[in-house]
């Protein structure tokens, strides 16, 4: 299906980059002339991204000629690089196809121009946007699928003062709640990927950055005893019925976001649950849900939370733990982000890139909500909440950062998630489940 | 053969016919009528090949070499570029996860067509007789006009687990908690609660259900039983009050049974802080050491209770298995668990022979779907039947159930056989309402050839090879019923 879909990719692409090319007549001073620039934002989104960068345009005089790509941005792009037309700059959501670009040599290298710049950003990041040592890219926009978001009334009815930061203080958490009658957890379970990005993220927890990234390229077997024992420690918590609401049976018919729901639910219910999992995105379902929901461990106008959504109700979120055992990992996290890379070398591109790796135009869209920036210079006051800000500072503390890995499997991925899955069902099968595993990664993979 | 019979039905035009050709003006006049075709036989099959190309075009386009080139591609890899053989045919034949797709292909056929055949033809005959027949006809017929998925998605509501939701769970809960309530202190064990979890300090599981002390007690004694997993909103529907130590009284076992868990030490148990609640209304028994009941009583708002003059002995205290019944809670209908008991056999063995529940209810959605259709095609089968021969059999007595079998059902047996035919093609490429009816959880046991074609071919990793070679068993599996029904639309 793919090649005969590429053509029509590539004469779009063309066709979108030429559109891009004629509107930016090259200038040779510093000020003035125009940048076109790619990324996947449109709508709100995109409102909020323009709202960023219009100290640049005022300041430098230059005209950004902003195109929303959406989703396929890198099929686009690919397209466009191949055609020998491509933006200015683009922002791409993945750091393989920066990798892929900076290999063939068609981005620029930006060592040098942001020299005084990449300080910006931790080592974590600024290593996902190098290839061979030199710096390629700046992170603008970052996700955090670190978050376990718990509903701060329930932990209050079981007396929890403070978030668990170990994986043992969440079990531990976890039979306080159940002796105060509250069920821990609501697990998303009737669709593979919410299971896919619980179980990633137990094994960054407990086998760290290195090997998940071993495990992803399966240079790491998934018969290896670090999967083991990342099956062993997730089966602390998923493999006991009580902790989930619904039991196992409830959890394999909870979908997302109906699995949110029974943690912060509408108006007129009850919580079921008082932890559910899943990334910052999370935090627009809670909000839609009622309007109430205030951010942080306080309710509307100073009161205390409440589990009845039509009052004060409040929803927080803490990172997801690693075992104190493996406490090197604990800020290691999973996540999803856009980088920025200079495709066309031009004062204009220079600029911007600039920009983009300074804190002004993050502070911004910060500021406007639904953001989270790497950058540390991004002032932590430029966030609107407290959870805003509690997922910003992850980010940037990170010490490692890696992305969804079964989005990295191919072939496999949705064979990966009924695994996953199967496990739920049955946490004991572990060894059966792994050889599956490995078989199915061996021939999605081809190696 | 208008013209031949009108030829023949009207012997004045052949006469003439006669005359007009014996003159030579006539022949003229005649010849290029008859040359016409003659001559003109090639430009003319030009220009109806030439009306004919579009449509042959298109035909080619999409349905002739989308076909070669699934027949191609099905002997690829993953993406179309290498030679690999019968390996993917292989890959289809040794994988338990694929072959659930042909069970499940092989449960629809089996079941639905033939149910779908008979309830048409029940709906048609009974309609026939009643008035208002339209009307239930209609609302019958009503469900074909939706959407596959439309449909889908309403049975996914009504088969729903919570029964707040599930309109047959919410049916099924009503009945049962008519028979069996719920008591006040719910415990669902489907969801993987126990009572045994309940019992924190002073207490033992005991028999089927309920729980014991721990330690005997005799007459002048106090117990104290602590449980746990009891919610706030509990607390505030049994009116809890706040727990106190029992005092103990002569002749009697008095006693204490409270909530033990404290909001200012969370973590300790066994041991009454003033912040603790007694549990009311729950029902307990007195046991002698032979297991029979000495008596029983209820908890007051504090939690308290008193089995008074219980006479020497040892005893136990037990909270009734009746105080922890959750009553019905949900039957998981979109669940992948088999009807047939198939845990104790090998994997292959199981994906072969399982059935599981939602392939049931898929089939009870599906049958809503399409009885309305295999009425009306039925129905209409039954008014152009000769009416005489019914006649001829009441006349000779027969009662009505013979005329049903020996005269209806035979004359209407080509009409019943298309239907089913038809049934099964529609089966076996059954795809929609499997996508959108089955939970993703179940959806991998659910899962029937055409799914998978799908899922393998389009949906996130690709495998071309995989996918067209599903494809090509799926069209041979077809083929038989095609013919089939197309030789009873020539015949």
């Amino acid at each position: 299906m793919k090649p005969r879909i590429l053509p029509i990719a590539v004469i779009g692409g063309l066709l979108l980059a030429a559109c891009g090319t004629s509107n930016a007549p090259t200038s040779s001073s510093q000020q003035g002339g125009s940048v076109s620039l790619w990324a996947e934002w449109s709508s709100g989104e995109q409102a909020a991204f323009t709202a960023a960068l219009s100290p640049f345009e005022s300041q430098s005089g230059t005209t950004v000629n902003y195109s929303s790509k959406g989703s396929n941005i890198d099929t686009v792009l690919a397209a466009a690089v191949a055609g020998g037309a491509p933006p200015d700059v683009a922002l791409i959501p993945d750091p393989g196809t920066l990798q892929t670009l900076a290999k063939q040599g068609k981005i620029t290298d930006l060592t040098s121009i942001l020299s005084g710049l990449s300080s910006n950003y931790g080592s974590a990041w600024n290593t996902l946007a190098s290839y061979n040592g030199k710096l390629y890219g700046v992170w603008f926009k970052g996700a955090n699928k670190n978050t376990i978001w718990y509903n701060p009334a329930e932990f209050a009815a079981a007396s929890i003062s403070s978030p668990p930061k170990t994986w043992e203080e969440l079990i531990q958490d976890a039979s306080t709640l159940k002796a105060a009658g509250v069920t821990p957890f609501s697990l998303c379970t009737d669709v593979g990927w919410p299971v896919a990005d619980f179980w990633q993220n137990v094994y960054l927890k407990t086998a760290g950055a290195d090997k998940y990234n071993q495990l992803s390229a399966h240079s790491v077997k998934w018969t290896d005893s670090s999967v083991t024992s990342a099956f062993t420690t997730m089966a602390q918590l998923v493999g006991t019925p009580s902790n989930l609401a619904g039991g196992i049976q409830g959890s394999l018919s909870n979908a997302y976001p109906a699995c949110v729901d029974k943690v912060f639910p509408k108006a007129g219910s009850q919580p079921q649950a008082a932890m559910v999992f899943e990334g910052d995105f999370v935090a627009t379902e809670i909000t839609g849900n009622s309007k109430n929901y205030m951010p942080g461990t306080t309710g509307s106008g100073g009161a205390s939370c409440t589990t009845d959504p039509s009052a004060t109700p409040c929803y927080n979120f803490f990172d997801f733990p690693a075992p104190s055992a493996n406490s090197a990992n604990s800020a290691a996290i999973q996540g999803a982000g856009d980088v920025a890379v200079v495709l066309k070398d031009t004062p204009q591109s220079e600029a911007l890139i600039k920009y983009l790796a300074g804190p002004d135009g993050a502070a911004i869209w910060a500021h406007l909500g639904g953001f989270a920036s790497p950058n540390k210079k991004v002032p932590s006051s430029a966030y609107p909440d407290p959870v805003s800000k509690g997922i910003a500072q992850a980010l940037v503390g990170a010490s490692s950062f890696v992305f969804s890995l079964d989005d990295l499997q191919g072939t496999w991925e949705k064979n990966m998630w009924q695994d996953l899955l199967d496990f739920v069902k049955n946490p004991s099968n572990v060894s059966s489940i792994q050889a599956t595993m490995d078989q199915q990664a061996t021939a999605g993979l081809g190696h | 053969m208008a013209a031949r019979s009108l030829r023949r039905g009207h012997p004045l035009s052949r006469s003439v016919g006669v005359s007009t050709s014996a003159g030579p003006l006539a022949t003229a006049r005649v010849v290029p009528v008859g040359r016409k075709p003659a001559g003109g036989g090639r430009r003319d099959q030009v220009g109806s090949l030439l009306f004919l190309a579009p449509a042959a075009i298109w035909l080619l386009a999409i349905t002739i070499y989308p076909v070669i080139a699934t027949f191609r591609n099905s002997v690829f890899d993953e993406t179309a570029t290498s030679y690999v053989g019968l390996n993917n045919y292989k890959a289809i034949f040794s994988t338990a996860s694929i072959l659930v797709n042909f069970r499940n292909n092989v449960i629809w056929v089996v079941l639905f067509p033939f149910i779908v055949t008979f309830l048409g033809l029940l709906f048609a005959v009974l309609t026939e007789r009643i008035r208002w027949s339209t009307a239930f006809k209609t609302i019958i017929f009503m469900p074909i006009v939706f959407s596959a998925t439309a449909s889908a998605l309403i049975w996914r509501t009504i088969f729903d687990l919570d029964p707040h939701v599930g309109m047959v769970n919410a049916a099924v809960q009503t009945a049962s908690d008519w028979v069996n309530p719920p008591g006040l202190y719910p415990v669902n064990t489907s969801a993987g609660q126990t009572v045994a979890a309940l019992a924190s300090s002073g207490l033992s599981p005991g028999a089927s259900g309920s729980l014991q002390s721990a330690s005997t007690a005799a007459a002048g004694d106090t117990v104290e039983l602590g449980l746990i997993g009891i919610n706030a909103a509990t607390l505030q529907v049994v009116g809890a009050q706040t727990a106190a130590a029992p005092s103990a009284s002569s002749g009697a076992i008095s006693g204490l049974v409270y909530r033990d868990f404290s909001p200012s030490h969370p973590t300790v148990r066994g041991q009454l802080f003033p912040d603790e609640v007694g549990l009311p209304g729950l029902r307990l028994t007195l046991l002698r050491s032979d297991g029979t009941g000495a008596g029983s009583t209820t908890t007051d708002q504090h939690g308290d209770f008193n089995f008074g003059n219980v006479g020497s002995g040892s005893f136990r205290v037990q909270i009734d298995a009746k105080n922890f019944g959750s009553g019905f809670t949900g039957i998981f209908w979109l669940g992948s668990q088999s009807v047939t008991p198939t845990s104790h056999l090998s994997q292959t063995a199981q994906a072969l022979l399982s059935v599981p529940l939602v392939d049931l209810a898929m089939i009870v959605a599906y049958l809503w779907m399409w009885a309305g259709f295999a009425m009306v095609v039925i129905g209409a089968g039954l008014t152009s039947l000769n009416r005489e021969l019914l006649e001829a059999g009441r006349v000779d007595g027969a009662t009505e159930t013979q005329i049903f079998r020996r005269i209806t059902m035979p004359l209407l047996a080509p009409v019943l056989v298309v239907v089913l035919v038809t049934m099964i093609i529609n089966v076996l490429k059954i795809f929609d309402i499997i996508l959108n009816m089955a939970p993703g959880s179940s959806q991998g046991d659910a899962s029937t050839l055409a799914l998978a074609m799908y899922n393998d071919g389009f949906t996130g990793g690709i495998h071309s090879g995989l996918s067209s070679a599903l494809a090509v068993i799926l069209f041979l599996l077809v083929i038989p019923a095609m013919v089939s029904n197309l030789r009873r639309i020539r015949g």
